[in-house]
């Protein structure tokens, strides 16, 4: 689509930048979605309490947002919070394939993230990222409410910015 | 109906007091002075004696040592030193042990990453973070 701005003055060019706001249904998307983060809880452990933690008056996860959810199909983020033991593994694929698209998801805490100390455990997955593809990790054994709250809005940056540049971020 | 006046009673009573929740990402976040967040290490102050790799508990930590350079001098200068912080649980068992206080630990806890490979800290990372430390054990 390309407007004719060809015949226009200096001074109507000015007056346009000033009161239109021009954007992409992409970036309008990502501020929609990233303002409005709603997480399926996933606690596990004692990385749970500090999720509870976090949404509750002190930290308040809602001032961004971020309404915790119970139930897969209302949720677009899933907060993998705690030791996932192989057991528990084929559910949590199955809740993530029952979120609807688009979808993220945080690995919250050591355990989550790489086994924590479970790490030579025989029963325990050494990392989320073998069953669902994770966004963002936040290391910590529990994390902090405010880590936890420091790592969604590090989600919302990543949604922002891929919407914005349509490329995969590794590394910001 | 008395109901809906006694929740109204505990709004309005509620409305005047001074807000609870912390303003944290507008503003830093003051943590408690026990709280143990990353770690902070010092390799002039560190010997090589490797305890702190024999005390942890999920084998995080990794060390390379040489011996001095100047051979009129006895003991060992550190080469490498490596915390795979995706399994570290912050026990804080590595300050307790290190003989030297070359080991301590930070109050820094914003480390949330898009990639594993970025928890991986090594002795220039660690050597850097040097604010908020916490003093003594």
């Amino acid at each position: 689509m390309n407007l004719d701005l060809e015949g226009i003055t200096l001074q109507e060019q000015k007056e346009l930048e000033r009161n239109v706001l021009t954007t992409t249904v992409e970036q309008v998307k990502a501020w929609a979605r990233s303002n409005s983060v709603w997480p399926l809880t996933f606690g596990l452990a004692c990385c749970a309490i500090e999720m509870m933690g976090a949404a509750a008056p002190h930290y308040d996860l809602d001032r961004f947002g971020t309404i915790l959810r119970a139930s897969p199909r209302h949720a677009d983020l899933i907060i993998v919070a705690g030791t996932v033991t192989k057991k528990m593994a084929p559910h949590l694929r199955r809740l993530y394939d029952q979120m609807p698209e688009p979808k993220w998801v945080i690995s919250m805490g050591s355990c989550a993230t790489a086994g924590g100390p479970y790490v030579k455990s025989y029963s325990v997955v050494k990392g989320v990222d073998q069953i669902v593809p994770v966004d963002v990790y936040i290391p910590g054994c529990p994390p902090n409410p405010a880590a936890l709250i420091y790592g969604i809005n590090k989600l919302r940056e990543k949604i922002r910015y891929e919407a914005r540049t349509g490329k995969k971020v590794m590394n910001l | 109906m008395l109901g809906l006046f006694k929740g109204l009673g505990v709004t309005l009573k509620t409305m005047t007091k001074k807000k609870v929740t912390y303003k944290y990402p507008n503003e830093p976040f003051k943590m408690p002075e026990r709280f143990r967040g990353i770690q902070y290490f010092d390799p002039e102050l560190c010997i090589v004696c490797n305890q702190c790799v024999r005390v942890c508990p999920t084998d995080c930590i990794t060390l390379t040592g040489r011996s001095h350079p100047d051979p009129s001098k006895r003991g060992k200068i550190i080469d490498t030193y490596d915390i795979n912080f995706e399994t570290c649980i912050l026990c804080d068992l590595c300050t307790e042990v290190c003989p030297t206080e070359a080991i301590l630990m930070t109050q820094n806890f914003e480390l949330a990453a898009y990639s594993r490979d970025e928890l991986y800290k090594d002795l220039k990372w660690l050597h850097e973070n040097d604010t908020n430390i916490r003093g003594g054990s």
